[in-house]
């Protein structure tokens, strides 16, 4: 899980750097990219702990459309992490079971 | 909740059915809102880097993720036709259509006249023990980290799958850094097309048929995985399994059409196998058993995304008629035909056996099989070689080729056959066959063969360089000198290589040493295997001249290291067997001595 600095079709011209939150840990990300590919680029794909069996679990699909990914982004549980966009400060964190709303 | 009304189309998803669609309806006036879950429309165009199938005035040849910007580009240029992004139909009732806002949490109730729906298709997920851990990827997903953001999600990949999908993500993996350990097929043969298991296969990459994966390793995250071979009725076969160290599981096994939104709204759904799974029924202008309601696209039947767009515009010109009672007749035939062609070859036959169940009309049609070549003919002109055997809908090769020596004809499914009298070497279709299937070829007087090949990797060599001349299947066959280098603008950049004529038509591929890392053959003196192979070029053609020229084997260990190594090369380069090669010179001191040592004779003088 590293970013690509050099491809023989593509050029990623990354935009604004931002940081947001996981866990509590301040991290790296850049304006456009989803959740998902934000962790990843850190080095992060355990997204959350399944519900009934609390196994690891990580993005499948990326598109919205299997539900692996969901986490819990500034208290709101069952966010889909792989469409939705990092945006700074943003808090980010691993949910366990069907995700509480917080206070 | 908030209501709209006097919208004539709602367009379900911006991949390429949906813009597709969108801009047909636009073009003609209607008042057009399209809607996506993702950041930005596109679908999953944006995230394919290879150079498309199909036939011209359908984007062949033109990179994936350039078609989406171009479809893109054209619909917001309307002012009649509105894009919303991140955000989401969740229902289709007969009474209006709710679409959330992912971003404020807020929905909105729209009543469309007519509805498009482009919703695209899901992966397939496959059964097999620890498979939900995180590094576990559908292809889908590994294309988005990787294409559309830049992000590598792992080093060692196992491919699961070798439908075009597995075949295309194997060769993007490669490209983008990763190491593809293999390509695991359940089946005896490849799915995908020919073409594009050639261009992984002389990667090196091993595809293995009859193979399943049976365990992923690890705990938190992938670490490895479990592969068995598989017997007649496709069960594992005890004491066959091999584990492969990968850090990443790449699923490509399929898609299923997204058909929640459709089946909600009351259209008659079917199981088609050979389309996916459930489809919806729809007749051939795309309308559903819901009349107001279209299907376009994977979510109609799992095809690619030439024919997602033709079906798009198909439905979006039978809107406009629905609504205005203006049809472009011609236009719209044209497109029919367009798609019966398309889908007329071999490798649409499940395809049409799946629209036959749907109740829609498509035949196979005749195309043409053989290459009549004179390719021998011509020795000693530049010419391609067309590696392409496999009747497949595609026929760039033929409309880029300025002199039209090239012919795929009428049904584009026909293997192109060319006519070398009239080929001028301009090496044009090398650069845009979609299957980099097109190799540059010349004879020349020394009995050395140069080849062109189509080449997508960094680093790109430069002239002069030596660089390794790989088989079909990526083994090395020998040395070869880079004679030139043709850049192109589609980044499709030919690296023209020399090599002896008798092994020519082995090479199809190179590996490029990197330039930063030079290895080493003599470490004493810090000699690499491209200084050796320079001076030998030059003229140094004996171990001993190499040895006064580089300082090979002049170092402390005295050729320990270096001195076979370095035979072997010259062997190599200069056709010689090693045993026929003057081994050089062995001289004193055998070991490191100071001068000291030598100079003072032993026990007497200390006693002195």
């Amino acid at each position: 899980m590293e970013r690509i600095t050099e491809h023989p079709l593509l050029s990623f011209e990354h935009s604004e750097k931002i940081t947001f939150f996981f866990e509590g840990r301040e991290l790296l990300a850049y304006f456009g990219e989803s959740i998902a590919a934000a962790l990843h680029a850190n080095g992060i794909r355990n997204l959350r702990y399944s519900p009934k069996k609390d196994r690891p679990q990580g993005l499948f699909c990326a598109i919205g459309k299997c539900s692996s990914c969901l986490m819990e982004v500034d208290g709101k549980p069952n966010v889909r992490t792989c469409i939705t966009p990092v945006r700074p400060g943003m808090k980010v964190r691993r949910q366990s079971g069907k995700g509480e709303i917080s206070e | 909740m908030r209501s709209v009304n006097n919208l004539d189309l709602l367009v379900v998803g911006g991949g390429p059915a949906g813009l597709s669609g969108a801009l047909e309806a636009a073009r003609s006036g209607l008042s057009v809102l399209l809607v996506d879950e993702a950041v930005s429309t596109g679908g999953q165009l944006i995230k394919q880097t290879h150079k498309f199938f199909g036939n011209e005035g359908f984007f062949a040849s033109v990179r994936g993720y350039e078609i989406a910007d171009r479809l893109n580009e054209e619909l917001n240029s309307f002012e009649n036709a509105r894009i919303l992004t991140e955000h989401s139909v969740i229902a289709i009732y007969p009474d209006g259509v709710p679409v959330v806002d992912m971003k404020r949490d807020t929905t909105e109730v729209l009543m469309p006249k007519k509805i498009l729906l482009a919703s695209g298709a899901s992966e397939k997920f496959l059964q097999f023990e620890n498979n939900d851990l995180p590094g576990v990827y559908g292809a889908g997903a590994v294309q988005t980290l990787m294409n559309q953001f830049g992000i590598l999600p792992g080093t060692n990949v196992l491919m699961i799958g070798s439908g075009n999908i597995g075949l295309i993500v194997s060769y993007q993996l490669m490209q983008a850094g990763a190491e593809v350990k293999a390509i695991i097929e359940a089946s005896d043969k490849i799915g995908g097309y020919q073409v594009h298991a050639d261009k992984v296969k002389r990667l090196g990459i091993p595809v293995n048929l009859r193979h399943t994966i049976s365990r992923a390793i690890g705990k938190d995250s992938v670490k490895g995985a479990v592969v068995s071979e598989l017997d007649e009725r496709w069960r594992p076969i005890p004491g066959t399994e091999r584990e492969f160290v990968v850090d990443t599981i790449c699923i490509a096994v399929g898609l299923s059409p997204s058909i929640e939104l459709a089946a909600q709204a009351g259209c008659v759904i079917e199981y088609i196998q050979e389309l996916g799974g459930y489809v919806p029924l729809r007749n051939d202008d795309m309308r559903t058993s819901v009349p107001d309601l279209f299907v376009a696209g994977d979510v109609s039947g799992i095809e690619e995304a030439t024919t997602a767009m033709i079906e798009g515009r198909i439905a979006g010109l039978t809107i406009v008629e629905d609504l205005t009672g203006r049809c472009d007749q011609e236009k719209l035939n044209y497109l029919k035909e367009t798609l019966r062609k398309f889908r007329s070859g071999p490798s649409s036959s499940k395809t049409r056996s799946g629209i036959r169940k749907l109740g829609g009309k498509v035949e196979e049609a005749s195309f043409s099989e053989r290459i009549e070549c004179d390719f021998d003919s011509y020795k000693g002109k530049l010419r391609p070689i067309i590696e392409c055997f496999e009747p497949i809908p595609c026929n760039p090769c033929e409309t880029s080729c300025p002199v039209g020596a090239i012919r795929v004809g009428e049904n584009i499914n026909s293997i192109p056959t060319i006519d070398y009298s009239r080929c001028t070497g301009c090496s044009i279709c090398a650069t845009k066959c979609p299957g980099l299937a097109i190799f540059m070829f010349r004879e020349n007087k020394d009995g050395t063969s140069s080849i062109g090949i189509p080449y997508e990797f960094l680093p790109l060599p430069v002239k002069g360089q030596y660089v390794s001349a790989l088989g079909r299947n990526g083994e090395v066959i020998c040395t070869a000198e880079v004679e030139r280098v043709a850049r192109s603008p589609n980044k499709t950049n030919l690296v023209y290589i020399i090599v002896p004529s008798e092994v020519a038509q082995g090479v199809r591929n190179i590996f490029v040493p990197s330039q930063e890392a030079e290895t080493i053959v003599c470490r004493c003196e810090e000699v690499t295997v491209d200084q050796i192979r320079k001076a030998i070029k030059d003229g140094y053609k004996d171990f001993e001249e190499l040895r006064r020229y580089l300082r090979i084997s002049m170092g402390p260990c005295g050729g320990r290291t270096c001195r076979l190594n370095t035979l072997m090369i010259l062997s190599r380069e200069t056709g010689v067997p090693v045993e026929e090669l003057a081994p050089g010179i062995f001289r004193p001191p055998s070991m490191p001595v100071s001068f000291k040592a030598i100079a003072e004779t032993g026990v007497d003088d200390s006693e002195e």
